[in-house]
């Protein structure tokens, strides 16, 4: 059975996705996250294509740099799947690639079945991209940041005045709703980023480095977040340079460095295959700094 | 809250029912987001981009039109203010679309905001026609107010109507399609400012706003013939006083022949994604 099936059924015994503020006490209300359904969703999700689909791509930069060479990855439906590697690894260029903030120089990006460069409405109306950047354009209202995004993925407005209010509540935010986005704090910025992201119900998640510079709380309130969406069906593509975030929330993990996936595998499959016991020493083989190590720091100060 | 997140067997009843999509469908539901972004822009910060403009066209139309009206008082039959108003509406039209969308677009791109749209469905077309739009819309309600409030203070004819709406509507979307190819092209605010500063503004006030090209010597006469925006004002001018020193019909073919040939240019460069998307 597809992760994504399996996800969809635990979802359909009535679970809601909420921002559980619990740690700033905040009772937001329940949301209901749906993404739009598809045939291949509704009909046989075992059949459908993955959400993700890349083969051999290659990006190279007019300056000459190939960020990508030649890279293939594919991530199931309904799955949690981590991007990790260093900077500069080609984590953001991929998703760039992905969501068309980059133009590929060669391969193929398939969302869904729909390649990402010829098709691109409907490979994009899939996709949710919460940057890392706080690329909220500053002149707009917190309604009208997402109003606007909404109407950019089509929505018709009454549809969208709803879902803004949804979304707003789940986040905390309602009390800002008339507020430009200047004036919010980073964590709540960060909210917005995510609430924008989900705004046209994408079935394909895309959060890079959501939880960078954020403070104990919000990155565990996002992480509950994200799982409970996760697990309600929508495929999440997660980049992080926390191992332990990766840890906890991925299915699957792939490594990249130097524009090319170098392994991929569950956490036990990646130090398996680098003879190490835990994720972050697998990473640290990856980087070239064992020496780095918890284990070997321990055996230094003892 | 009534909902469900089961995509299996619970849908609900709304879902069941078909989706009845736009009356013109999601291109023109992205289109009008994309613009109404644009308009809401300018709108939130009126006293810049609306009153200001407003403010610089009655300074000029006082200072040349009382200054030096007082001595020139007429120019070809036409009193000298009467003269100078079509020029200054156009003016307003023209700069205001072009800065408007090259500061719009370089804008976004610094905040890296232009993303959020750039990452959706919308087509290159729906993206260049939504900031083109933009900035002629601005330029249009700038040109609109001092037209009104010119109406009022002076007996500003209006000869040839159907000249004067088509003029200046093509005017105001070559300066638009400017202002969106500086925007895309630009690095940095000081790239903007150089094409206004010293490549709009000039052209617009060598171009012959507040003065008839036949009054100069040569060969300054000539070298008007040769800036575009010459004939753009004496469009303008005709379609108000029925005043003009080119073809009415040459200038407007060769004016939509620009329009077009900027407008396929920046289409070319949406679709690249030239320094839009890496």
């Amino acid at each position: 059975m597809a992760p994504g099936a399996a996800k969809r059924r635990a979802a359909g015994s009535g679970a809601l996705t909420r921002w559980s503020a619990g740690a700033t006490g905040h009772t937001a209300p329940a949301i209901a996250f749906q993404p739009v359904p598809t045939p291949s969703a509704t009909e046989s999700p075992e059949a459908g294509p993955p959400a993700l689909r890349v083969t051999d791509l290659v990006k190279q930069y007019p300056t000459g740099t190939q960020a990508l060479k030649g890279v293939s990855l594919e991530i199931p439906e309904g799955s949690f799947f981590g991007l990790l590697g260093p900077n500069g690894a080609g984590k953001s260029t991929l998703i760039h690639c992905t969501t068309g903030l980059a133009m590929p120089s060669s391969g193929s990006i398939e969302v869904f079945g729909h390649n990402a460069v010829e098709h691109y409405t409907e490979a994009r109306k899939a996709v949710g991209l919460a940057p890392q950047d706080l690329n909220i354009d500053h002149f707009l209202t917190l309604e009208e940041t997402l109003d606007f995004h909404g109407g950019y993925f089509g929505m018709r407005k009454k549809d969208r005045k709803e879902r803004i209010g949804e979304l707003l509540e789940a986040f905390s935010l309602a009390d800002k709703r008339h507020d430009r986005s200047r004036t919010l704090s980073g964590g709540m910025k960060r909210r917005l980023i995510l609430a924008r992201a989900l705004m046209h119900r994408p079935r394909f998640l895309i959060l890079d480095e959501p939880t960078a510079g954020v403070d104990v709380e919000l990155r565990l309130e996002l992480w509950h977040y994200v799982q409970q969406i996760n697990k309600e069906g929508t495929t999440i593509l997660l980049t992080t340079h926390y191992l332990e975030e990766a840890e906890q929330l991925c299915d699957r993990i792939a490594f990249i460095n130097g524009g090319e996936i170098v392994a991929e595998g569950t956490t036990p499959e990646l130090a398996a295959h680098y003879g190490v016991d835990s994720l972050e020493d697998a990473y640290l083989e990856l980087v070239g700094r064992k020496e780095l190590s918890r284990a070997h720091v321990g055996s230094d100060v003892a | 809250m009534s909902s469900t997140t089961d995509r299996g067997a619970g849908v609900t009843d709304a879902a069941r029912k078909p989706e009845r999509g736009p009356i013109l469908g999601e291109g023109w539901v992205r289109f009008t987001a994309l613009l109404s972004r644009e308009v809401s822009r300018f709108w939130k910060i009126k006293r810049q981009t609306l009153g200001a403009p407003l403010l610089e066209t009655f300074l000029y139309i006082s200072v040349f039109g009382a200054a030096l009206g007082s001595r020139i008082k007429t120019l070809h039959g036409v009193d000298y203010v009467v003269f100078i108003v079509p020029g200054l509406i156009m003016m307003s039209w023209a700069i205001n679309a072009f800065s408007n969308n090259s500061s719009s677009i370089l804008q976004q791109k610094f905040q890296r905001a232009i993303d959020d749209q750039l990452s959706s469905p919308a087509s290159p077309l729906e993206l260049m026609m939504a900031f083109s739009l933009g900035g002629f819309l601005r330029g249009m309600t700038i040109s609109t107010i001092t037209f009104l409030t010119a109406s009022v203070l002076i007996d500003l004819p209006v000869e040839h109507p159907l000249v004067l709406i088509v003029a200046l509507m093509l005017v105001g979307m070559f300066f638009a399609q400017v202002g969106v190819l500086v925007g895309v092209r630009a690095e940095q605010f000081d790239d903007v400012s150089f094409a206004q500063t010293f490549v709009i503004t000039p052209l617009i006030f060598l171009g012959g706003v507040f003065y008839s090209s036949a009054l100069l010597p040569e060969p300054w006469q000539t070298l008007t013939h040769v800036n575009p925006v010459y004939y753009m004002i004496n469009l303008v001018r005709y379609g108000f006083i029925g005043y003009t020193e080119a073809s009415v019909a040459l200038s407007l073919g060769f004016l939509a022949l620009a329009v077009g040939a900027l407008m396929l240019v920046n289409l070319r460069l949406f679709k690249r994604g030239y320094k839009l998307r890496a």
